[in-house]
């Protein structure tokens, strides 16, 4: 079990110093930054030459002073944390939850034939679909937004889990019951790693809908978080603020997805040499 | 009792009148008709017969993976209900598990045991000196070349020390090559170990080379049709001396005859004109 | 593992099925909706919300025909379809010309990779607020929000599948006398063909959603618009409704029109394919 041994505190530990040193490496490390400056010299010639409102668009420095702005006074930091404690809460609950159900009906031909179908129903339907109905019954809250993203990000967690079980080959079964194994040890030496690289795309998955389901949430809920930050801003005309929290939500993304979920993907396949297929 | 105890060291295995029959989407096919064998203890049996002629759903039906439409599967005097660590599985999928090392793959048995883990360690390092493993234990099955992955799936079941062994053309996917030194290692091992093997092939070769005893099983519905002893596996087989052994090779053809007509008669008039 | 004969591996991967007659198979994914459904009705018939909390089946149904006979309903929906389609038209014909671009050039491709990683991660949505600046509620903000969605998922499909292509095609290829054009016309194309389906595929079903959210707000017309307007006057009945109409879409759209192309090609070929699709 070398990958829960992984993902134990103490690899939880060691990965901030290490994840740290990384940034800082690629801070140094020259070309990933290159196309940004090319990004921001085209957008400062842009706002240059035309002679553009500040609804529409402001420079690169404007940007920066807003960004500095929410920073010092520790609007963004409470608007920041807002959305990033709510997207791992989800995240916990749907892996809680969805692991748990994706198993059951995986380990089941039945069930995982009856459910194919009405899975990829619901995921026909975005989370974001349901957001009208969720606020006429909850209201303006943190409820409606939290069930949004739970079940944006459920939904592909449900389904990995399941194909992942299901891709299993039936010998590794048959052959630890030959060896005396209960169905215990199966779901334990045989079931959870089998599936768990799967798990662990569907997760990854789940984060990446999930996120763009919780900043549209927060947009129409407006109870913090920075979706409300990006659309409250739009009916001041803050353009500058607009581009701040937009910046702020893709880094933040890249960081949770390139940081924490990829390296755990990574380590289970190469490990295993399994095929995520 | 000593009666029970002298019979029960003759037949291992005891299965009578054994007839399968599954399902499919065009209807039930039935698999084996009426298979009768036994298998004394410490006796090494191949089977081999045509592809779809019933062979692995006979040694799913004796490792309990499946329940027999009649007849009955008797190990030791009882009824086969379900797997049990009596019997052991090595499968031509190998089925050892992509995310344990050689070493915890092949102790997983005693590990499911609960065997202390000194116990455990000694076994499985026996095994790996006898398997050819040594200096492979921390490596994971992907690093490893199809011959030595067989060695791992080989070496766990039999660090589970089971008294039978169930074998379903286990070499059939590794190189030529390393097949025969396979083949050579597992008569060493065999006799080493001195365990009842019932293993399936469709090589007639490695059928009478492994055996002390060849049964070759007719088209499906399966049953057995013949039954030809080998003597002399307790002296050891190498290939080099097989090869020559006139005796040796006369069972061989007298084998191979024996396939031959069953595979000539699989399809009905279309083949049966192809081969005129 | 082993890619020799095993003959247990056909009658596995019907191993459940062997057991039943094929109708109650064929059936079996109708249970959990039957079920969904029956819980409904009998949770309406015991404890008799309200309306606006959870309106009858009947109610779903009856709002839908009146939208449908007023003719409300067709123009959500075919507002919606247009932009879909315009979105989708675009996302896939940039995706594809960029993603050829990019693909070919490894240079290119090292260059933008942390600008696409960048974008990709606020691709869609996160643009609305901007973009309402921009171009205002409607049809043009509706149209970017896919496009940007759809851009991101063709483009990185078909980056992949040029990528991918084995190299041995194109030699074979040149070695026939074939110059740069014709190994890209005769081997890339379709050697990263399958990958570009896929793309497709996603694409249309993620484009499908962007849309939806993004006429929550951004527009006066099409289902998003439907269902969040129905939240003023909390009307559930045309909520729920809608999000029916949706899912069945997004279903019939991925079934009928995306599935048989992508299988039609992947299997003529004989291509084996890892692209990033949905699950």
């Amino acid at each position: 079990m070398r990958v829960t041994a992984a993902a134990e505190p103490r690899g939880g530990l060691a990965s901030p110093a290490t994840s740290s040193a990384r940034v800082l490496r690629s801070l140094r490390a020259f070309p990933i930054l290159l196309p940004f400056a090319a990004l921001i010299a085209v957008w400062w010639a842009i706002h240059a030459t035309g002679d553009f409102s500040p609804q529409v668009l402001v420079s690169p420095l404007a940007v920066w002073s807003a960004f500095l702005h929410l920073v010092i006074h520790g609007v963004m930091a409470e608007y920041a944390s807002t959305s990033l404690r709510m997207i791992g809460f989800a995240a916990l609950l749907s892996l809680a939850v969805g692991v748990p159900v994706g198993f059951a009906v995986g380990v089941n031909g039945y069930a995982a034939r009856a459910l194919e179908g009405f899975l990829r129903f619901l995921q026909g339907i975005s989370g974001i679909a349901w957001l009208p109905l969720a606020i006429v019954w909850f209201g303006f809250t943190h409820t409606t937004t939290l069930v949004i993203v739970i079940y944006t990000l459920i939904v592909p967690i449900i389904f990995n889990t399941m194909t992942g079980v299901r891709a299993i080959p039936e010998e590794y079964g048959l052959a630890l019951r030959s060896l005396g194994a209960s169905r215990l040890r199966l779901v334990k030496d045989v079931y959870l790693p089998g599936a768990l690289p799967s798990i662990v795309v569907g997760l990854r998955l789940g984060m990446g809908y999930g996120w763009r389901a919780l900043i549209a949430a927060e947009m129409l809920v407006r109870k913090g978080g920075l979706g409300d930050l990006i659309f409250g801003a739009r009916t001041f005309g803050q353009i500058d603020r607009i581009i701040t929290g937009m910046i702020v939500i893709g880094c933040l993304y890249v960081v949770v997805d390139r940081l924490i979920v990829q390296p755990i993907e990574n380590l289970t396949v190469a490990r295993w040499g399994v095929l995520r297929q | 009792m000593p009666d029970d105890m002298a019979k029960s060291t003759q037949n291992k295995i005891v299965v009578s009148g054994f007839r399968h029959v599954f399902e499919t989407d065009d209807g039930p096919v039935q698999a084996t008709d009426r298979v009768d064998l036994s298998i004394r203890a410490g006796e090494f049996v191949t089977l081999v017969g045509p592809s779809g002629c019933g062979k692995t759903t006979l040694l799913k039906a004796l490792a309990g993976f499946i329940r027999p439409t009649e007849g009955s599967i008797l190990c030791d005097g009882a009824t086969v209900l379900g797997p049990g660590r009596d019997r052991g599985v090595v499968f031509q999928e190998l089925a050892i598990l992509p995310w344990r090392t050689v070493r915890r793959n092949i102790g997983h048995g005693l590990e499911i045991a609960r065997v202390p883990r000194a116990a455990r360690e000694a076994t499985v390092g026996r095994l790996i000196e006898l398997t050819g493993l040594a200096g492979f234990e921390e490596r994971y099955p992907h690093e490893l070349s199809g011959g030595m992955r067989q060695r791992v799936a080989v070496a766990r079941t039999w660090a589970a020390d089971p008294d039978v062994i169930l074998m379903d053309e286990p070499f059939a996917a590794v190189d030529a090559m390393t097949r025969l030194t396979l083949q050579e290692e597992l008569v060493r091992l065999c006799g080493a170990t001195g365990k009842t093997v019932f293993f399936i092939t469709h090589s007639v070769d490695e059928a009478v080379f492994l055996a002390d005893r060849v049964l070759v099983m007719t088209r499906r519905p399966g049953r057995i049709k013949a039954a030809i002893d080998v003597p002399g596996r307790a002296a050891g087989r190498d290939w080099e001396s097989f090869k020559i052994d006139s005796a040796m090779q006369a069972i061989v053809e007298q084998v191979l005859r024996l396939v031959r007509e069953e595979r000539g008669a699989t399809a009905p008039a279309a083949s049966a004109a192809v081969t005129k | 593992m082993s890619n020799a004969a095993m003959e247990g591996s056909p009658a596995r991967r019907s191993a459940a099925r062997r057991w039943t007659a094929p109708l109650v198979w064929r059936l079996l994914p109708l249970t959990p909706f039957t079920l969904i459904l029956a819980a409904w009705v009998a949770y309406w018939a015991i404890a008799q919300p309200s309306a606006e909390t959870l309106p009858a089946v009947q109610d779903v149904a009856g709002a839908m025909w009146d939208l449908a006979v007023k003719g409300e309903l067709a123009v959500h929906v075919l507002a919606s379809l247009l932009r879909l389609l315009l979105g989708v038209a675009l996302g896939v014909t940039t995706g594809v010309i960029g993603g050829f671009i990019v693909g070919l050039n490894r240079p290119i491709a090292e260059f933008l990779n942390p600008l696409i990683v960048f974008f990709n991660a606020i691709s869609g949505i996160v643009w609305l607020p901007l973009v309402i600046g921009w171009l205002g509620i409607g049809t043009a903000l509706a149209v970017f929000l896919i496009w940007n969605t759809v851009f991101f998922i063709v483009f990185q499909n078909t980056v992949l599948g040029v990528q991918l292509v084995p190299k041995v095609y194109e030699q074979g290829v040149e070695a026939l006398g074939g110059g740069r054009w014709e190994t890209i016309r005769s081997v890339i194309l379709p050697g990263a063909s399958p990958y570009i389906l896929t793309g497709l595929r996603s694409g249309l079903g993620f484009g499908w959603r962007a849309l939806i959210a993004a006429e929550l707000v951004g527009a006066t017309t099409g289902l998003g618009q439907m269902i969040f307007g129905a939240t003023e006057y909390h009307r559930s009945d045309i909520i729920i409704g809608g999000c029916l109409i949706i899912g069945l879409i997004a279903i019939a759209m991925d079934r009928w029109l995306l599935l048989p192309i992508e299988q039609r090609t992947v299997r003529r070929w004989g291509l084996a394919f890892d692209a990033r699709s949905e699950e």
